[in-house]
């Protein structure tokens, strides 16, 4: 464990760290494997707008032979994530421009977190489990324009939790249906049958949503953000546990390591808080000391003074 | 960047945006495919029930919506005789899926029977077990596939005029090749909607559910024996649901097929079914072309933006077909095998199965463009594709599947062009997901006046295909329009006086009995049953002159003893075909091979008379 407070700048480096691991593992789904635009782009409206800008719907979609507008745009939205991936381990105070960027990044992974809702028969807890993702470039902008314990950032981050949690937990309990792959992880790394299977998601779903509660709770928060953190950590490597395997070509890991990379805000934001809301203990040390910051990180979030200024007392 | 680009980066944008947008009305105007489970009263509680008849035994499988606690867990199957219902037959309701499976044995299939299927004192449904149309000369079997309820591709639409059609043509057998169910998550609420919307067709005749992707809850399905798949889309090979789902959908849906040739379960105690139906002297060879297949990821070079999609028409097609992967399996193979050299009771063969064993489409639905070869399709892998048709071209089989979205019909070929059997791959009932068959070159060979996307071509895994019609759809969204989906079914006659095969292409709601209804561009077609397996090489052996009408007929290689057909010839003459500068044995006799009728054959022979009394 930690001796003394997590400082402002290690803080930041874990969400710029969430931040750079999302993109980069949705850069390598857009540029090594497929974007999941389709859904969004084959419909009659679609094709209404094209023509209306007297686009022919071969040019737009592809005559076969050749692909069209679409495609060619499409596989070139990657090199957007690419950047800002780049711009998440780049990006400094004052630096607008790389802030506006990943604030569209945000809105980039807004966009792919709704063809995943549509995909998911427009699912509720799928657009929502992908906040942690939506959330993170927009966290890391705020940490570093207006401080890492600024009361929005850490707003924006039990957001992004609940928001996560709250997807995952609604699907492992069966309020919407069970995603497939929530079972066939936990059976195959687990090797449990069916009934215990589905006794594990039921209980990792109540889990799910005590994180949601406790981690407004004052007195649990840390506890709940460490547990969040741990079960984030895990169920993102869940997927190249279960799915890698020696026999496959590079052992599955152009499949498989990039589903882990993309989920690193599942893990690292929860991690973000709880380091945040860590206290070491030290002997004298009680709830009295705390009091509010003034600061040049203008946050009005109680947190313990001496640690902030690296003193003891 | 030009103004045209810029032009198009804006509209797709606001398409994205306006679509999407549009497309949340278009969802509160029709709403989601309805998926409920009614609540009925308890006198309907049985929604409907498929059977087959095989060997003197029927199996009968009835699906009941959910019963009350207190409802009794047995159902009663009763026969109607002389006016009064006798019991022939109770079965237990299996709660998980709510079916209940009879199985009588030493079954009289000379006569048709009415039967009802009784639950208490309330509830009961009533059908018709056929008797075995062993003497009648035309066996007919509607084919179906692809049945999306989704509003969107018009699978609202009521499926009223395939209930007429069946009824007019009076069809002997259903055949739905998969997909009959698309919801991921509730097998049973959409099975029940599938009995409620066929049920009035199935109950009456011997009906063949195979279970495909979608119907055990998955886009695409590599079964890899059993294995559980957890990678996004499944290509690592298995099943993504659980097996308690896996297994409930076949129950539903193959418990009342004849008992698996093989019973032995695969992983996850997940069933087998593959297995055949002999019914009015057509042998359909069941197969489960998905449940061994190996999965591509990871296991053959990436080529395209998904593990199972190839994009790059460069790539060398020997590169993905690699060692060990599988397509039916040895177990399967080995059944075929079998399956080919037994013609007791039999005139012609038919393997059913999901889809066809090649890539048939170039071009795939959302706005992905042209693709190289699909490994979802049974091109891939190549060596077990060409160990497939070898098997059953050895029973002159003619395959009839579906899955593909686009009807087509092929001539397959493993060596030379048009060396191994036909396909006839249905149109959807309602299209979820279009394709196109549209070649880059013209294929060669056509017949005079055929369009250009028909005649010889090397499929995109370097298979050898011909292909003779293909019901493209239109090539943008079609909206909710079925046909301009290229939605329908097929109707198959097996004419076993003539030994001729047609195949019919209907689009929906047309009436098939008007001599005014068009069918889909190159339907009709009839071909031989022995144009499932003459290649073009090859030459004749002597005639041979039976004194049995119909005998059975075994050629095998004399060098290497391997049997290259056996087939039930068609009168008292019947002429093999072999490869030219070999020696054959050949064996005959009245319904099995049983005689040894020349050991040194070669093709140009004089006939000869054959005694087989």
């Amino acid at each position: 464990m930690f001796l003394s407070m997590p400082s402002d700048r290690s803080l930041v480096l874990l969400i710029r760290l969430g931040a750079f691991l999302c993109f980069a593992g949705w850069t390598w789904q857009h540029l090594y494997w497929e974007a999941p635009y389709g859904i969004l782009l084959w419909h009659d409206t679609t094709y209404a707008y094209a023509s209306r800008w007297g686009i022919s719907w071969e040019e737009f979609v592809g005559t076969g032979a050749a692909d069209g507008f679409v495609q060619k745009w499409v596989s070139r939205v990657g090199w957007l994530y690419l950047a800002c991936a780049i711009l998440s381990l780049t990006v400094r105070k004052g630096a607008w421009i790389q802030m506006a960027a990943l604030v569209g990044g945000s809105g980039l992974l807004s966009i792919l977190a709704y063809t995943k809702y549509l995909a998911a028969n427009s699912q509720p807890p799928m657009f929502f489990e992908h906040g942690g993702q939506v959330l993170i470039p927009l966290l890391l902008v705020l940490a570093i324009a207006v401080g890492v314990r600024h009361r929005i950032t850490v707003g924006t981050a039990i957001v992004a939790v609940i928001l996560t949690f709250a997807g995952h937990g609604s699907y492992a309990l069966g309020i919407w249906p069970t995603p497939a792959g929530f079972h066939a992880m936990t059976a195959v790394i687990l090797k449990t049958e069916y009934q215990t299977t589905r006794a594990f998601l039921h209980v990792a779903g109540l889990l799910d949503f005590f994180v949601c509660l406790g981690i407004l709770v004052p007195a649990i928060r840390r506890q709940s953000a460490l547990y969040a953190a741990i079960w984030g950590l895990l169920t993102s490597f869940a997927r190249p546990v279960a799915g890698m395997s020696l026999g496959l070509r590079f052992w599955g890991a152009d499949h498989f390591i990039h589903e882990a990379l993309l989920r690193a805000p599942h893990c690292l934001v929860p991690l973000y808080l709880f380091l945040l809301w860590y206290r070491p203990r030290q002997a004298g040390s009680h709830e009295s000391d705390f009091a509010t910051m003034p600061s040049a990180d203008s946050t009005l979030l109680p947190i313990n003074p001496a640690s902030a200024n690296g003193q003891t007392r | 960047m030009n103004l045209r680009s810029i032009l198009t980066l804006s509209c797709a944008a606001f398409a994205i945006c306006h679509g999407t947008a549009a497309q949340s009305d278009a969802k509160r105007k029709d709403g989601r495919a309805l998926l409920s489970i009614p609540e009925v009263a308890s006198k309907d509680v049985i929604c409907f029930a498929l059977y087959t008849v095989h060997d003197r035994t029927l199996k009968l499988t009835a699906q009941l919506y959910p019963l009350p606690k207190d409802a009794p867990r047995t159902l009663r199957l009763e026969i109607e005789r002389s006016g009064r219902w006798i019991e022939v037959a109770r079965a237990t309701v299996i709660e998980q899926g709510w079916t209940a499976p009879f199985r009588v044995a030493n079954w009289d299939d000379s006569k048709t029977q009415r039967y009802r299927v009784a639950h208490g004192s309330a509830a009961t449904y009533e059908g018709t077990i056929r008797r075995n149309p062993v003497d009648k000369d035309e066996i007919i079997v509607a084919g179906f596939t692809g049945n999306s309820i989704n509003p969107a591709h018009g699978g609202d639409i009521s499926r009223q005029d395939i209930i007429d059609n069946v009824k007019k043509i009076d069809a002997d057998v259903l055949f739905f090749s998969g997909d009959q169910v698309y919801d991921h998550t509730r097998h049973y609420a959409a099975w029940l909607k599938f009995g409620r919307d066929f049920g009035e067709i199935i109950k009456d005749r011997p009906t063949l559910t195979l279970p495909d992707d979608h119907d055990v809850g998955q886009p695409n399905l590599w079964g890899e024996s059993g294995k559980i798949s957890t990678l996004p889309g499944a290509a690592d090979g298995g099943y993504a649901q659980p097996a308690a789902y896996v297994r409930e959908v076949e129950r539903a849906q193959t418990s009342h097929f004849p008992d698996p040739a093989d019973p032995h379960k695969v992983g996850q105690d997940i069933d087998v079914w593959f297995t055949n139906l002999n019914w009015g002297r057509i042998d359909f060879a069941v197969l489960e072309d998905r449940k061994f297949k190996t999965g591509p990821a990871g296991r053959v070079p990436k080529q395209g933006p998904r593990p199972d999609h190839i994009q790059n028409p460069d790539y060398i097609p020997a590169s993905v077909d690699v060692e060990g992967a599988v397509l039916l399996g040895k177990r399967q193979l080995a059944f075929v095998d079998k399956w080919t050299q037994d013609w007791r009771h039999a005139d012609m063969k038919v393997a059913l199965s999901q889809t066809i064993f090649c890539g048939g489409a170039h071009i795939h639905g959302s706005a992905n463009g042209r693709l190289h070869a699909d490994m979802d399709s049974n091109g891939w892998p190549q060596t077990g594709r060409n160990q497939a048709l070898r098997a059953l071209r050895k029973g002159f089989a003619f395959h009839y599947a579906g899955d593909q979205h686009i009807a087509t019909l092929f001539h397959h070929g493993i060596d030379e062009y048009r060396d191994a059997i036909w396909s006839f791959c249905v149109p959807s009932i309602a299209n979820l997901y279009l394709r196109w068959w549209e070649p880059l070159a013209p294929g060669q060979n056509r017949e005079p006046g055929a369009p250009e996307y028909t005649g010889d071509h090397l499929d995109g895994f370097g298979n050898k295909v011909t292909n003779y019609a293909a019901a493209n759809p239109e090539k943008q969204p079609g909206g909710n329009l079925l046909n301009t989906r290229a939605a329908g079914f097929g109707v198959v006659r097996f004419n076993k006086k003539t030994r001729e095969i047609t195949m019919e292409c209907w689009p929906r709601n047309v009436d098939i009995t008007n001599p005014s209804s068009r069918q889909y561009p190159g339907w009709p077609r009839t071909i031989s049953q022995f144009d499932n397996y003459n290649p073009p090489s090859w030459g004749r052996l002597g005639e041979l002159r039976f004194d049995v009408e119909n005998p059975v007929v075994q050629l095998v290689d004399a060098a290497t003893g391997e049997i290259l057909y056996t087939v039930r010839a068609r009168g008292r003459t019947f002429t093999p075909a072999a490869p030219k500068g070999g020696k054959f044995v050949i064996n005959a006799g009245a319904n099995a091979p049983d005689r040894l009728i020349a050991r040194d054959a070669s093709v140009g022979d004089d006939s000869r008379t054959v005694s087989l009394r």
